[in-house]
């Protein structure tokens, strides 16, 4: 297949991409490639020009600061997350997600940065880094700015980026003492397309729960977060029925599925409680993230 | 917005250990380099969407599916296709000889991907097992053999027992 006609263009520094992306018409951010270079097969979508970011060793460093908060390149590849040792101590889930990805191939070439920044619903990253509590760096004509994990997933396919930015970095915070975070999905087969996602942390002091992030993906306006079930399984003991309370307040969320060639809106509705549950069952065993 | 333009960009490449240079459309894939202007047949064009694996190569020594890389990109780095595979001399390497003795392929449109993805397996030092091969080649499809001889062909090039496929014979000087 041909593509159509676009610029191909390679900065030397985010501050070139930036300036690229700001300035020329129709500009866009070339990282993997391993979703855009099919969609521009297809005529998905029509910029005039790529802005090469792979090769910038600026965009592609993993560093743990001594408060044990892991920063991650936005050009990082799955490969080089589920290789770091660095990433496996501080944040094992990613690195885990990162080496179950599609295949070998992909992984070489696929980044974090993209896979965030397409935001497609069935992408895994994005609801496992709301439910870390990440926080985006991003580069623009303006400047820096910071933008958490809540406020950077904007809707499907759609984040906080703005004209000209440049995600630049992840952030990931450290789990606080006696959190613990399972991800759980149901996969058309291993490491494959998604047809639920659920990811769920519990902050727990004492024996309680005193805070909860639980957030499904593969539903309309991915990631989305479970302010009810959030709030159902806090004061809860955490040795309680912390599934069963999850189970009923999951019935009173707002949440919108889609239907494809994998399976209908309602299974996929269904499924993603199911891996809800499965996932707080894991985390009752104290399975580890 | 204006009409984008097509760019031509000049790319050097070292090629299966030989520097290619050339002139490329901004929008030429990888794959459509190698086979049209150098004429390297190894990647094959099996999906063109990135699902087959039948142009897998290795660039700048990592594992890569050439049709989801612009050939601008490659500007500067090293590429290997099968046609590396062989010893100089045009014999086959453990790798090859293990695919034709185990009978690893049938229409033999994917076997130069599989080759490349299954070298990439056994350099990477992970543990051999069936499970690890079958997971090791998830991005190379094969719509013939079933897997089950390539899995052994890639499993006995790690030194492992594997029964012979149907219908092989023992050759037995006299």
């Amino acid at each position: 297949m041909i593509l159509p006609p676009l610029r191909y263009l390679r900065p030397g520094s985010v501050g070139d991409a930036v300036h690229w992306l700001t300035h020329i018409d129709g500009a866009i951010v070339l990282a993997g490639g391993q979703t855009l270079v099919n969609a521009l097969k297809l005529d998905l979508v029509a910029p005039t020009a790529l802005v090469d970011i792979h090769r910038l060793d600026e965009l592609r460093s993993i560093a743990v600061s001594p408060d044990r908060t892991l920063t991650i390149g936005a050009a990082t590849t799955y490969a080089a997350l589920a290789a770091s040792t660095d990433v496996r101590l501080t944040a094992p889930s990613v690195a885990s997600m990162a080496a179950g990805l599609v295949d070998r191939q992909v992984r070489n070439r696929g980044t974090i940065g993209g896979n965030v920044c397409l935001n497609d619903p069935t992408n895994n990253f994005p609801p496992l880094l709301v439910a870390l509590g990440a926080r985006f760096t991003v580069l623009g004509p303006e400047g820096t700015r910071t933008i958490d994990a809540d406020d950077f997933f904007v809707g499907t396919m759609t984040t906080a980026l703005g004209n000209g930015e440049l995600l630049v970095s992840i952030e990931i915070p450290p789990l606080p003492r006696g959190a613990r975070l399972v991800h759980r999905h149901l996969q058309v087969g291993a490491d494959s397309w998604a047809m639920a996602r659920a990811v769920v942390r519990i902050d727990d002091d004492n024996g309680v729960v005193v805070a909860s992030r639980v957030v499904v993906g593969a539903v309309l306006g991915s990631p989305q977060r479970l302010r009810l079930v959030e709030r159902a399984l806090v004061g809860l003991p955490t040795g309680g029925d912390l599934d069963g309370a999850a189970a009923e307040a999951f019935d009173r969320e707002s949440i919108e599925t889609v239907g494809d060639v994998h399976c209908s809106a309602d299974y996929r509705r269904q499924m993603s409680k199911v891996q809800l549950r499965r996932a707080l069952r894991d985390l009752a065993k104290g399975t580890p993230s | 917005m204006t009409q984008p333009q097509d760019e031509m960009l000049p790319i050097s490449v070292t090629v299966d250990g030989r520097l290619e240079t050339g002139q490329v459309s901004s929008r030429t894939l990888l794959v459509h380099w190698l086979r049209d202007d150098l004429d390297k047949r190894g990647p094959k064009i099996g999906c063109d969407t990135g699902n087959c694996g039948a142009c897998t190569i290795r660039w700048d020594g990592l594992l890569v599916k050439s049709c989801m890389v612009l050939a601008a990109q490659a500007d500067d780095t090293r590429v290997e296709t099968a046609a590396s595979l062989a010893h100089d001399d045009g014999s086959l390497n453990d790798l090859q000889a293990c695919f034709k003795e185990h009978h690893g392929l049938q229409c033999g449109y994917c076997t130069s991907g599989m080759l490349m993805t299954a070298t990439d397996l056994l350099e990477s030092g992970e543990e051999i097992t069936e499970h690890s091969v079958r997971r090791g080649l998830k991005g190379n499809i094969c719509r013939c053999t079933g897997y089950e001889n390539i899995v052994r062909a890639v499993r006995a090039a790690a030194g492992h027992d594997v029964e012979k496929p149907h219908g092989a014979a023992e050759e037995v000087a006299s």
